[in-house]
């Protein structure tokens, strides 16, 4: 359940809430929506693709943080601070409530003993809140210029199926489906006058970081191997 | 040389737009280089009389050939899926006796038969549910596709059920705006031949005389070139399918929100058979009957009852019948396509399907200049006459197969005289082997593949003997093909949504152009 109200500096003056990633709080997702302003953050830790939004079919841009459902490979290191966490997750418990900022008072982060406070004693929004409300100054115009790329790549039909299929050393496959990425191809006959309207409007930059984004792939895989063999260095007692 | 620059289309209902949409779709580079011309002439006033609202798959494939939005067909023409026709009280007559003819072919059809493997497991499930899911999802009221899939894409094999009034003005706006057919509306009122018999121009009422190369007689039943110019004549098959009379109607839903079939439901009658065909707005329901074993009077009343109460005051419109196909299609430097071409009871769609594939024969086979017309038009001929007879053949087996003697229409439709030698043969064969690859169903564009033949055959409990060391070899590949069907038939029941749902989301937010 969700119950969702406008953030108040007077009823909720002593409220606590956790942000760190955890999986118990829902960060354990391995694939979330961003939006292009993160683009330059991501690509030097994730794969950045295009999904569809399951209720609608509308393409997002997400990054790929896992191979199987609920499977997060960064969780460590957003505990750490070590990566960037996407702002999709960093805002939790938070959402956009018309203008202003609504909170979840339902949520698991919210009211959490271990939980930092929202406001200081006068009112003002502490350095965790501030952080939010730069997050939502962030996000709400960036769905929409993140909508805008998409729709022009769709009209140039630079946006492709690909299929991902990883094969791990305990030899079992995954195969993840229903991602896609930029049509190369297509991207090296554009127009000039295109490309120069891509540039211009920054399109040309984000269509680089996706590409260079798919090297992440093979990391990821690898990340997972690692995971796979500590979990086995600890059923062999080769750990302590 | 005299060459081929400027296509005529006189006609402008389903068959006159998707011709012209096919042939400009596969010929735009030469349309924009000006050396072809495509003009569509459409009478102001006639109506068109929009008898197809079921197609087949090979829509999909035309429509997305022709850079239509699949979104804009759902949303602008009414369009709703067809996975299917179901067929029930054909066999013998009973409330429960139904069976499907889904659009799936049996699965790992190009590998292996399953048809001696069904017969060899005693037939337990219905040879339909053994090979494939898709009348489980008819069952279940499921669409073949999810909000994911692109245009065109899909889980299950699919075509449309649409709205035949709204569809051809949809197809026009796309080809005169997209593709560049020229339109004009005028009044054909006299057809100007040449000293060797070849149409030179045709005078309108509205646009003066507009000359052509090549023209396409879509101008439905009247056959205003093939047959009133051209003097082309009418092979009649009422000797052989007895329905000549149709009544159509339209019954609104209960709610708005009522659940939809996406399968046609063809339901077997006294003379007969009804219609009944789900659009997200009304369902089209009609009684297509055999006047000489049932009045118009009792038609009525047959059709009434199928409707059931609470409808009772629903316009009925009568549309007469008259089965068969010219003589010969394409004659001189005329292409007759649709209704002008021929018709059959519209039992399995097939009226769309073969504008559909005349039209890409025509626009593949585009001849490069007088000269080499009559060539293309012998070949174009033989193919199109083979369709027809294998479609008589087919809607033919239908009744054929039935058990029903309640009635003089059944009787008589089970009466050797009147089986095509044809199909007498292949009945007589198939007592003995099942239909498949290498049976005579080889074309590259066959209108009902041997599929479509199993499906009807063991659907209405035809019996072909199995020897029992012939299905040995494949069994292993059998079984797997059978488990994958299940396998597939879970997946596929979990993943879809209800039809009526998916419909509702492509309206409200479109389906994606990947």
């Amino acid at each position: 359940m969700t119950q969702i109200v406008p953030l108040n500096k007077d009823a909720h003056r002593s409220l606590k809430v956790d942000g760190r990633a955890s999986a118990a709080y829902g960060d354990n997702r391995h694939f979330v929506q961003v939006i292009v302003n993160e683009f330059a953050q991501l690509v030097v830790r994730y794969p950045i693709l295009f999904s569809k939004h399951p209720g609608t079919g509308r393409l997002y841009c997400g990054a790929m943080l896992g191979f199987d459902e609920g499977e997060n490979l960064f969780l460590e290191e957003w505990r750490q601070r070590e990566s960037y966490r996407p702002l999709a997750l960093q805002r939790m418990p938070f959402y956009a409530h018309g203008p202003e900022i609504g909170i979840d008072l339902d949520h698991p982060r919210v009211g959490a003993e271990s939980g930092q406070p929202l406001f200081d004693r006068a009112g003002r929004p502490s350095r965790y809140l501030q952080g939010i409300i730069w997050a939502f100054q962030d996000l709400g115009p960036g769905i929409e210029t993140t909508n805008a790329f998409i729709a022009r790549l769709l009209e140039l039909k630079l946006i492709e199926p690909i299929d991902i299929e990883v094969e791990l050393d305990d030899g079992t496959r995954h195969q993840c489906a229903g991602l896609y990425t930029i049509n190369q191809d297509i991207l090296a006959k554009l127009p000039d006058a295109v490309v120069v309207e891509l540039f211009r409007r920054g399109y040309l930059m984000l269509i680089h970081f996706m590409i260079a984004s798919l090297k992440q792939l093979p990391l990821l895989a690898h990340r997972k191997n690692s995971r796979l063999l500590e979990a086995t260095s600890h059923v062999a007692g080769l750990r302590t | 040389m005299q060459a081929v620059r400027a296509v005529v289309i006189v006609g402008g209902g389903t068959a006159g737009w998707l011709t012209a949409g096919i042939i400009a779709a596969r010929h735009q580079a030469r349309m924009k280089a000006g050396g072809l011309s495509v003009t569509l002439i459409e009478s102001p006033d006639i109506r068109i009389i929009g008898v197809g609202e079921g197609t087949w798959p090979t829509m999909r494939a035309s429509l997305e050939r022709m850079g239509v939005s699949e979104t804009e067909l759902f949303r602008q023409c009414d369009a709703a899926f067809k996975q299917g026709g179901k067929f029930a009280r054909w066999t013998t007559g009973a409330e429960d006796d139904a069976y499907y003819h889904p659009l799936m072919v049996p699965q790992g059809f190009s590998q292996l038969n399953l048809v001696p493997h069904w017969v060899r497991e005693g037939g337990a499930r219905s040879f339909c549910d053994f090979v494939t899911p898709q009348g489980r999802l008819c069952d279940e009221g499921l669409a073949p596709k999810t909000i994911t899939h692109g245009e065109y894409r899909g889980l299950a094999n699919y075509s449309y059920h649409l709205d035949a009034g709204k569809f051809a003005p949809f197809l026009a706006r796309h080809c005169t705006e997209k593709l560049g057919v020229r339109h004009v509306l005028a009044d054909v009122v006299q057809v100007n031949q040449h000293q060797s018999g070849d149409i030179e121009s045709v005078l309108t009422r509205q646009a003066g005389e507009i000359f052509g190369d090549l023209f396409i007689d879509c101008s439905g039943f009247s056959a205003l070139l093939i047959g009133k110019t051209l003097g082309v004549g009418f092979k009649e098959c009422g000797d052989v399918l007895f329905c000549d009379t149709a009544l159509a109607t339209q019954v609104p839903f209960d709610a708005p929100d009522a659940p939809m079939a996406s399968q046609t439901i063809s339901t077997a009658q006294e003379a007969g058979w009804v219609w009944d065909i789900c659009l997200p707005t009304r369902r089209g329901v009609g009684y297509v009957y055999s006047s000489r074993h049932q009045s118009e009077e009792s038609a009525r009343e047959t059709l009434r009852r199928y409707i059931g109460p609470g409808h009772q005051e629903l316009p009925v419109r009568k549309i007469p019948i008259r089965a068969g196909h010219r003589a010969t299609f394409w004659k001189r430097n005329c292409v007759a396509v649709g209704l002008a071409s021929g018709f059959l009871e519209p039992l399995e769609s097939s009226a769309i399907v073969l504008v559909e594939l005349s039209a890409k024969l025509l626009a593949e086979q585009m001849p490069a200049c007088r000269e080499v017309m009559d060539i293309v038009a012998r070949r174009f001929n033989e193919v199109t006459m083979y369709r027809f007879g294998r479609i008589v053949d087919f809607l033919k087996l239908h009744y054929v197969l039935t058990k029903r003697t309640d009635t003089a229409f059944w009787r008589d439709n089970v009466d050797p005289a009147t089986v095509p030698e044809r199909l007498r043969d292949l009945l007589t064969l198939w007592k003995y082997q099942s239909p498949w690859f290498f049976d005579e169903f080889d074309r590259l564009e066959e209108v009902f593949p041997a599929a479509s033949y199993q499906y009807v055959l063991y659907g209405m409990g035809f019996q072909t003997r199995v020897v029992p060391e012939d299905t040995a070899d494949g069994q292993m590949l059998a079984s797997r093909l059978v488990r994958q069907n299940e396998r597939l038939t879970d997946e596929m029941c979990t993943r879809l949504p209800k039809n009526r749902e998916l419909l509702t989301k492509i309206h409200e937010h479109g389906l994606q152009s990947i």
